[in-house]
């Protein structure tokens, strides 16, 4: 489904990636052509994928950029990523400010359930019977009344964009979708569409994916979802979306203007443009893609008037978009020539 | 503005598989709610839920996975038997497929199967091929549908938890009201009853330990409810635009006209106690179908049987239909079906279809004395009769996720 705009722009950015722990730093990290540093994963010691690497994230106290929350123990590693990116997008945008709660829309993604076996490892310790098999009866005599409830919070999948909600104040329409490229890439279009029929003022949409969890990589090994070269990593991106009227009235910045976004069936392949300089982060892929594009363009330096994005994802869906310069209040991106054309790869 | 026919159902649930078994326990008052089957829960505080006893005719392929995740399976039947009824062979350009779930599923056997509980033994088992997918994403019900009835232009996958469901639907309507797709398969599945699932919300304190009570165990609105029951299933709609629904010649069942979608933004661990979010959802549902709250004639409630959540519900239900509200006959069906969680938005959108369609409103049968604060015009005893045009439906997700639906009766009428 295609969706064609003249009216919706970003007007707030946030991202934790492997290149840097907010949007200015990755943007910068991109630009300057740095790759993610990679390292083994600890717990895949002993077995067959001890050599494997995942991108590895920079420091990162999501206390302190939360502004010490509490919440924080409720948290997964992803919600932690996507509730960071989404407050640096919120408060670039000023949204609090700006716009009515009920007023502002969510749309993120997910990935997949990363708070999984290592979190129940000690539960299921105790659930092990004489012979060796797990037991349901020894799991609800010694496991249950042991583990801390707060678990839930961090496995169930609505969490992470949740948590999201409750520290931004947004309470408009909402969708999650999990747990591929596809997925989030069909939240920006509703973000898109929400903010260009008029159904939100304002829509924060992005994704988190911890892909680099170890049970995670195992999973994506196991299903051959990592080709040969690839490796996971995880991450989050969210930005801020409002129409032309609304940023012209009193947004801090323009990013761009978001000018097209398609999301289709793609014939199969991956390409992925975030791959090889970052890894993998699947569900948070379109998101960090968005974002980057948009920074580059706003870059006071960047060279292009105009970036076109495309991503395929491990869903079999592909994901394009085009985001525009606007300079000034006006759109100048209008009045350049297709050869100032460039993706998001030129513009290191 | 197009207007959105529902030209197939298909559910799975306790009490019934198919739309005739579902909907004659409904209006009896029949539960599905008993002692849990599915695994040793002897030692567990909880030991209740709605279980899907039927056997489900199912490929092998996705039997495979049902096997694992019994959720899979709801989800693929219930899809089948929508598309059947709305005669659909075929999904593609023009199509969009949308369901909602809301967990992976663990299964924690797979961690012991070498007699400890070792994770590195279990990433060996799982990259040799001596086990299966070492998780199965919240995808693979819509994939399976998919590989066997063609690849719609979306295949989306919601996990907004209990709201997952209506949701799902929600998105269906808008898209085919706005013209957007032509075919719309939508709805939710689910089932936490696994040791991890029930043992999670256990913890939780949200279900009731009240085990003695068995079939009436879930209580929404009494005075002595004390926690929810967990159930299980599917409902899955097929819906198109009314106009090229009626020119094939197709059935309509119904119509929906309304859709509220909103968040409490509050807290994680408790309900917004003013019910804003609950009330706005409602609201939003009204103004999108285009009706004022005198036009609704019956509601299904979330109803969970929870303490503070029935209780917000019904303030919220109170203040939206000020002066109204004692007229609406308000069914709230988990007490026989169980909180079938992303499912359970999407199945009492079935059970309001099926009100508009039968001209009956289920009745609540476990509810006794009305809770303080859950002052409503309940259904309770037997079904009630039913001439109205609209039904609403409420769907409250953990998280503080919302959604609200309207359906009408369709009237012969499209013009």
């Amino acid at each position: 489904m295609a969706i064609e705009s003249a009216d919706v722009v970003v007007t707030g950015i946030g991202m934790v990636t492997s290149l840097g722990a907010t949007a200015t730093a990755t943007c910068e990290a991109w630009r300057t052509g740095c790759v993610a540093r990679r390292a083994t994963l600890e717990e895949l010691a002993g077995t067959s994928l001890e050599r494997a690497e995942a991108a590895a994230l920079p420091e990162l106290d999501a206390a302190e950029r939360l502004g010490g929350r509490r919440m924080i123990k409720y948290m997964s590693e992803a919600a932690a990523l996507g509730c960071v990116a989404a407050h640096e997008a919120c408060e670039d945008a000023r949204v609090r400010e700006r716009f009515r709660p009920e007023r502002v829309g969510l749309f993120a993604g997910v990935g997949l359930a990363a708070a999984s076996v290592n979190d129940l490892l000690p539960m299921i310790r105790e659930s092990v019977d004489e012979d060796g098999r797990f037991s349901c009866r020894l799991f609800g005599q010694r496991s249950l009344p042991a583990t801390n409830p707060l678990l839930s919070f961090k496995i169930l999948a609505n969490m992470p964009p949740c948590i999201v909600s409750m520290i931004e104040g947004i309470k408009g329409p909402n969708f999650i979708f999990s747990p591929w490229e596809g997925q989030t890439a069909a939240a920006l279009l509703e973000a898109w569409r929400a903010v260009a029929t008029g159904e939100v003022d304002c829509a924060l949409a992005g994704a988190t994916d911890n892909a680099a969890h170890p049970v995670t990589v195992v999973y994506l090994k196991q299903m051959g979802l990592l080709a040969d070269g690839e490796y996971p990593s995880a991450g989050a991106a969210y930005v801020v979306m409002e129409s032309a009227a609304t940023a012209r009235r009193d947004a801090p910045r323009v990013y761009a203007r978001i000018a097209a976004m398609d999301v289709r069936p793609s014939d199969g392949t991956t390409h992925n443009p975030l791959a090889v300089r970052m890894g993998r982060s699947f569900a948070a892929a379109p998101a960090i893609l968005l974002a980057l594009a948009c920074g580059l363009l706003h870059a006071p330096d960047g060279l292009q008037s105009r970036l076109p994005v495309r991503l395929c994802g491990a869903d079999g869906r592909e994901f394009r978009a085009e985001v525009k310069r606007v300079s000034d209040g006006s759109d100048r991106s209008d009045q350049s020539d297709e050869s100032d054309r460039s993706d998001i790869e030129g513009a290191a | 503005m197009k207007r959105v026919a529902i030209t197939g159902f298909g559910v799975v649930s306790p009490i019934g598989v198919g739309r005739t078994a579902f909907w004659d326990a409904l209006a009896a008052g029949q539960s599905g709610i008993g002692v849990i089957t599915r695994f040793d829960c002897s030692t567990f505080d909880v030991r209740l839920a709605g279980e899907v006893k039927e056997p489900l005719d199912l490929p092998e392929k996705v039997a495979r996975v049902a096997a694992d995740d019994p959720k899979v399976g709801f989800a693929y039947a219930a899809c089948v038997a929508a598309l059947a009824e709305a005669g659909i062979k075929r999904l593609g350009a023009g199509s969009l497929l949308h369901l909602g779930v809301s967990l992976e599923i663990f299964n924690l056997e797979k961690v012991v199967r070498t007699g400890k509980p070792d994770f590195k033994a279990m990433c060996e088992r799982c990259l040799s091929g001596e086990e299966g997918p070492l998780q199965i994403p919240l995808d693979t019900a819509a994939s399976l549908v998919c590989d066997s009835f063609g690849r719609p232009d979306r295949a989306l996958t919601n996990c907004s938890a209990c709201a997952a469901g209506a949701q799902a639907i929600g998105h269906g309507f808008r898209n085919i009201r706005a013209g957007l797709c032509e075919t719309a398969v939508c709805g939710g599945f689910d089932s936490m009853i696994n040791p991890l699932g029930v043992g999670g919300f256990q913890l939780l304190g949200a279900l009731t330990t009240d085990n003695a009570r068995g079939p009436t165990a879930c209580r929404p609105f009494d005075a002595a409810r004390n926690g929810t029951v967990l159930g299980e299933g599917a409902a899955v709609f097929v819906l198109e635009p009314l106009e090229k629904a009626v020119a094939e010649g197709k059935e309509i069942l119904g119509e929906v006209c309304g859709y509220g979608s909103t968040l409490d933004a509050y807290s994680l661990t408790a309900p917004d106690p003013d019910g804003d979010g609950a009330a706005r959802s409602m609201t939003a549902a009204l103004e999108d179908a285009g009706i004022g709250p005198d036009a609704v004639a019956h509601i299904n409630a979330h109803g969970t049987g929870t303490r503070l959540n029935d209780e917000i519900e019904a303030a919220a239900i109170r203040r939206v239909f000020a002066g109204v509200w004692e007229r609406i006959p308000v069914s709230a069906t988990k007490s026989v079906t169980g909180h079938m969680i992303a499912a359970a938005g999407a199945v009492e959108v079935g059970a309001c279809l099926l009100a508009l369609v039968r001209g009956a409103m289920p009745p609540n049968p476990s509810l006794e004395k009305v809770g303080q604060g859950c002052e409503l015009n309940h259904v309770t005893g037997e079904a009630a009769p039913f001439d109205g045009e609209y039904a609403l439906t409420n769907s409250f997700g953990f998280g503080g996720q919302n959604a609200t639906l309207i359906l009408r009766k369709y009237n012969g009428r499209h013009g």
